[in-house]
C-alpha cells in the first residue's frame, strides 16, 4: 500500500495501483503557501493532507507523486487557476534561491575584493596623473607628508594664486586658464575622494573576512585571506584545496606553464603578499610558502567547518617556524 | 497564423512581446505581426534547422505542449521557443521549464519570464533530480545544452524518465566537453548514435553545425517507449 502525494492532493493507493482514498486541497493556495509546502517536502515531510492519509492508513508508504514509478491516471489534478499560482510559485521559489544566493558571505566577500582591486587601480591612476600634471607646472613644489595630503590641499585651492601663496612658490610664467585649473583640483579632489571610498571598503572587507574566516585571518592578515578565499571560489572550497594548490593559488599562469614546457614551477602565489614570504630572502621563500600554504590548509578546514578558531599562541608557534626556516640558511646555495 | 515564418535562410517567430527584443535581435514586421529574428549563429537549434534535410519545422515543439529545457543559458533560443510554444501572453498555453545551474543566468531569466508568462526559470542541477517537481508529468519536447562531460548519459537518463513516449528531443552535443580526437571524432559520434539507439530512441538525425557552432553537434531523437 502507498501514500503518493503532491503539493495539492494525496491518495492512497493498494498494490495493484487502486485508489483507495484520496483527499484534495480544495481552499486557496498563495504562491508563498505553495513554495513552503514544496519546500517542506523536499525535506521528506509530508504535506497536510498527506499527513492526514497517513493516519487514516499507518501502513501506507508515503512517496511523492514524481517519485512514484507506476503512473496514477485518476489522481486528483490540479485545477487551472492552481497550475498558474503553482507555476507562479516555482518562480518565486527561484527567486528566493537566487536572493538567498547573494547573502552569502562568499558572495559579499567576492564583490568586496573586486570592487577595492577596481577602485584602487583607477584611484592610482587617478593619483598619477594629477601629480604628474601638477609637477609639470611646478617642477619644485613641495609635496606634502602624503601624496593624498597633498591633492587634499590642491583640492582646496580655486585659484592657481591660493596654490601659490599656500605652497609658496612662484606664479608660473606662462598663463595657466582657469577651466585647466579647475579640472585640475576636481580631478584632485576625486582621487582623494576615492582614496577614502578605497579605505572604507577595505574596513568593510576587513571586517567580514576576520569574522567570517577567523582563523586564515589571523595567519594570513584579513585582506589576503580574503584574497585566498575569493580566488577559491568560496570557503568550503578553499578548505577543500590541497596546499600545493594554495600555495600557488593566483600564478596559475606560471604554473601552467610549466606543466606545458617544463620550466621551473612557481613557488608563490597570492600568498607571496604575506611579510613572511615577500620580506624573507629569495632562497628561502620557497620553504616559508610551503609551510604556509599547509598552515592556511589548516586554518580554512577550522574556519569552514567552524570549529575552534586559532588565537595568538598557534600563531606565535608558526612564526617560530617561519624562523627557524630562515636561520636554515642565512646565505644562498652556492651555484655549482 | 503560423509563428514561425522561414524565408529563404532566415528564420523568423512571432513576438510574443511586440516592442520588446531580447537579445539585441533584428525584428521586422509581416502583416502588421511583428516577428524576430532567429540568429543561427547564436541558437543551436536554429542553426540545426538550417541544417536538416527534413521540413525544419520538425524540429520544434508544438503551440501549447509542455517543454523541458536543460541548459537555459541567458535565454536566446528559450525566447523564440516561447514565441512558438506559448505566444503573446501564453495565449496556447504552452509551458517551458528552463534548468539552469548558474545563479548569473538564471537572473537573468527572470526577468525574461516576468514579460513571458508560461516561461518557468528553475535554479538547479540538470544531474540531481531536485527539479522534478517542477513538470506535470512527462514533457512532450526536451531539449539539453549542457557543455559538461557525461552529457550523453544526463541526456538519456532524463528523457528515459521524463519525455512522454513519441516525444521528441534535441540533443546539442559539445565535442570540447568530452575527451575527443579528430580521427575518432566519426566513430565516436557512431558509437553514441548505438547508444542512443539501444536506450529506447531513435535518432532521425545528426546534424553537423559546423559553420555556425564548431564542434557542436545537434541529435534529433525520438522516443520509442
Amino acid at each position: 500500500m502507498w501514500l503518493v502525494f503532491d503539493w495539492q492532493a494525496a491518495v492512497v493507493v493498494d498494490d495493484d495501483g487502486q485508489i483507495i482514498d484520496d483527499l484534495k486541497h480544495n481552499g486557496f493556495l498563495s504562491p508563498r503557501d505553495i513554495v513552503q509546502r514544496i519546500q517542506s517536502m523536499k525535506n521528506d515531510n509530508l504535506t497536510p493532507e498527506a499527513h492526514e492519509l497517513s493516519t487514516r492508513f499507518p501502513d501506507a508508504k508515503p512517496r511523492q507523486r514524481h517519485e512514484f514509478e507506476n503512473p496514477i491516471p485518476d489522481f486528483p489534478e490540479p485545477t487551472k487557476e492552481q497550475n498558474l499560482r503553482f507555476d507562479e510559485a516555482l518562480i518565486l521559489e527561484t527567486t528566493l534561491e537566487i536572493q538567498g544566493e547573494s547573502g552569502h558571505p562568499d558572495r559579499r566577500m567576492e564583490h568586496l575584493l573586486r570592487l577595492s582591486d577596481e577602485l584602487r587601480s583607477s584611484q592610482i591612476t587617478l593619483e598619477n596623473r594629477c601629480i604628474e600634471w601638477i609637477g609639470d607646472v611646478f617642477p619644485y613644489a613641495e609635496s606634502a607628508s602624503s601624496r593624498t595630503d597633498f591633492l587634499r590641499k590642491v583640492a582646496g585651492c580655486e585659484t592657481i594664486e591660493s596654490f601659490c601663496s599656500t605652497f609658496d612658490v612662484e606664479v608660473p610664467t606662462h598663463d595657466v586658464p582657469q577651466k585647466e585649473w579647475n579640472i585640475m583640483a576636481a580631478t584632485a579632489n576625486q582621487a582623494v575622494k576615492e582614496k577614502g571610498d578605497v579605505d572604507r571598503i577595505e574596513h568593510a572587507l576587513r571586517e567580514l573576512s576576520n569574522q567570517y574566516l577567523p582563523s586564515v585571518s589571523l595567519l594570513l592578515g584579513p585582506l589576503l585571506a580574503a584574497r585566498m578565499c575569493v580566488e577559491a571560489h568560496g570557503r568550503e572550497r578553499l578548505s577543500k584545496l590541497p596546499s600545493g594548490t594554495i600555495q600557488v593559488l593566483g600564478a596559475e599562469k606560471a604554473f601552467f606553464h610549466h606543466l606545458k614546457t617544463g620550466s621551473p614551477p612557481p613557488k608563490h602565489g597570492h600568498i607571496f603578499m604575506h611579510p613572511w614570504i615577500s620580506h624573507s630572502p629569495k632562497w628561502v621563500r620557497g620553504k616559508i610558502s610551503r609551510m604556509l600554504a599547509a598552515k592556511v590548509s589548516i586554518a580554512a578546514k577550522i574556519d569552514a567547518f567552524e570549529g575552534e578558531s586559532w588565537t595568538e599562541e598557534d600563531l606565535e608557534k608558526i612564526t617560530r617556524r617561519v624562523e627557524a626556516i630562515r636561520n636554515t640558511r642565512r646565505k644562498p646555495k652556492r651555484k655549482r | 497564423m503560423d509563428s514561425l515564418v522561414i524565408e529563404k535562410s532566415t528564420l523568423w517567430t512571432v513576438n510574443a512581446t511586440p516592442g520588446k527584443r531580447v537579445y539585441g535581435e533584428k525584428t521586422r514586421r509581416f502583416a502588421s505581426i511583428e516577428f524576430r529574428k532567429w540568429d543561427p549563429y547564436r541558437s543551436k537549434i536554429a542553426a540545426g534547422m538550417l541544417r536538416t534535410q527534413h521540413d525544419p519545422r520538425l524540429l520544434l515543439p508544438h503551440p501549447g505542449s509542455q517543454v523541458l529545457y536543460l541548459g537555459a543559458g541567458h535565454g536566446t533560443t528559450i525566447s523564440h521557443i516561447h514565441d512558438i510554444v506559448c505566444g503573446q501572453e501564453n495565449k496556447n498555453g504552452g509551458r517551458i521549464v528552463g534548468i539552469d545551474i548558474s545563479p548569473r543566468c538564471i537572473r537573468d531569466l527572470l526577468g525574461l519570464a516576468k514579460s513571458r508568462p508560461g516561461f518557468i526559470p528553475v535554479l538547479a542541477d540538470a544531474r540531481k533530480s531536485t527539479w522534478e517537481h517542477t513538470i506535470h508529468g512527462q514533457v512532450d519536447w526536451l531539449f539539453q545544452d549542457v557543455s559538461q562531460t557525461g552529457q550523453l548519459d544526463i541526456f538519456l537518463d532524463v528523457s528515459s524518465k521524463h519525455l512522454k513516449p513519441s516525444g521528441r528531443a534535441l540533443f546539442s552535443f559539445k565535442m570540447a566537453s568530452e575527451r575527443w580526437s579528430d580521427e575518432a571524432k566519426t566513430t565516436q559520434i557512431d558509437a553514441m548514435e548505438q547508444r542512443i539507439a539501444s536506450s529506447g530512441f531513435e535518432c532521425n538525425e545528426i546534424l553537423n553545425l559546423q559553420g555556425f557552432e564548431d564542434e557542436h553537434f545537434l541529435f534529433v531523437i525520438s522516443k520509442i517507449v
